[in-house]
């Protein structure tokens, strides 16, 4: 079944459809909300937020793009939104989503790296602190390998700007693993095939 | 040589954890759960418009004989317009109970039983 059989199967009222369209996109969306909102106890609700919206806009995919752009360019808009709504309220401060104003943190220079795979969970955690913007991109060209002009689509920002995040956000992470390589004094790649 | 293989391995690991799993994870029965909630969403939908649907039928089949009184059968409009204001609040009340009764049978009783049928598995939500 391809995306517009399935989107029309939906339309027609096809639960078990929207059940398979859920369990297919429910890794991608999980992932583009967590990224954005950062706390694992809303995700999941917001995860649903997302995939009723997919069910209530349904008869407007018109097929022009992937199915899997147009659910992850509604997650990305309701995360964001989700996100605005918490500073607007003040349940969420900017210093949680630096990019909101233009601020970039360096928190990860704490973190103390001793082996391998201490050192990817610093970098997980250190992605985490990257400004919502590097961390959505970050997610969608990397994990979920959205190209440019699907992440444009996605995101609304140009494609230009899309790369510029994705090479600060990288130069930011090796930035932050060579500083703590360097203040451990230790070679951590040593064994590292 | 030794800083160009350190350079290396830093954008290995940097690719390695692009990659890896965050580990935003979602209920196993997450889409079942949202699933039954559309469902469910899907049916009060679909039966309320059943019930547009009644109330026009039922709408227009009045204005179709009131229509049908006025120009065929030369009814007076000003008798008519007497007997509903004398009567308004009977009229009123009439309207409002079948009006209620059409909704309760085509909307909120369908309603209950598919929601009696699909259990309450979504009362987290």
């Amino acid at each position: 079944m391809n995306d517009a059989e399935l989107v029309e199967q939906i339309i027609a009222g096809n639960n078990n459809a929207f059940r398979y369209l859920v369990a297919k996109y429910q890794r991608l969306v999980a992932h583009v909300v967590g990224r954005i909102v950062g706390r694992k106890d809303e995700v999941e609700d917001i995860c649903q937020e997302v995939f009723i919206k997919v069910f209530r806009k349904a008869k407007r995919f018109r097929g022009e793009s992937r199915l899997s752009t147009w659910i992850a360019t509604i997650a990305y808009n309701t995360a964001i939104s989700h996100v605005r709504k918490k500073v607007r309220r003040g349940e969420q401060s900017y210093d949680d989503n630096p990019l909101l104003i233009g601020k970039e943190t360096d928190g990860g220079a704490t973190h103390k790296v001793i082996e391998k795979e201490e050192a990817k969970k610093f970098l997980l955690a250190a992605i985490e602190e990257l400004p919502v913007n590097y961390r959505a991109v970050l997610t969608l060209f990397h994990l979920e390998e959205f190209s440019y002009k699907e992440i444009e689509e996605i995101t609304g920002m140009p494609e230009g700007t899309v790369k510029s995040y994705l090479s600060r956000a990288r130069k930011l992470l090796k930035a932050k693993l060579e500083k703590v390589v360097k203040s451990e004094k230790t070679n951590i790649f040593v064994d590292y095939a | 040589m030794r800083k160009e293989e350190n350079f290396n391995d830093v954008e290995k690991l940097v690719d390695e954890a692009l990659i890896a799993e965050p580990g935003f994870l979602l209920s196993d029965s997450f889409a079942d759960l949202v699933a039954q909630k559309v469902s469910r969403k899907f049916a009060w939908q679909q039966y309320l418009h059943e019930f547009l649907i009644y109330l026009g039928v039922f709408v227009g089949a009045g204005v179709v004989w009131a229509a049908m009184s006025f120009i065929f059968f030369g009814a007076d409009w000003h008798v008519w317009l007497d007997f509903a204001v004398s009567n308004a609040a009977i009229i009123l009340g009439i309207n409002i109970i079948v009006v209620f009764v059409l909704f309760a049978d085509r909307v909120l009783l369908r309603y209950f039983l598919f929601r009696a049928e699909t259990g309450n598995g979504l009362s987290k939500y």
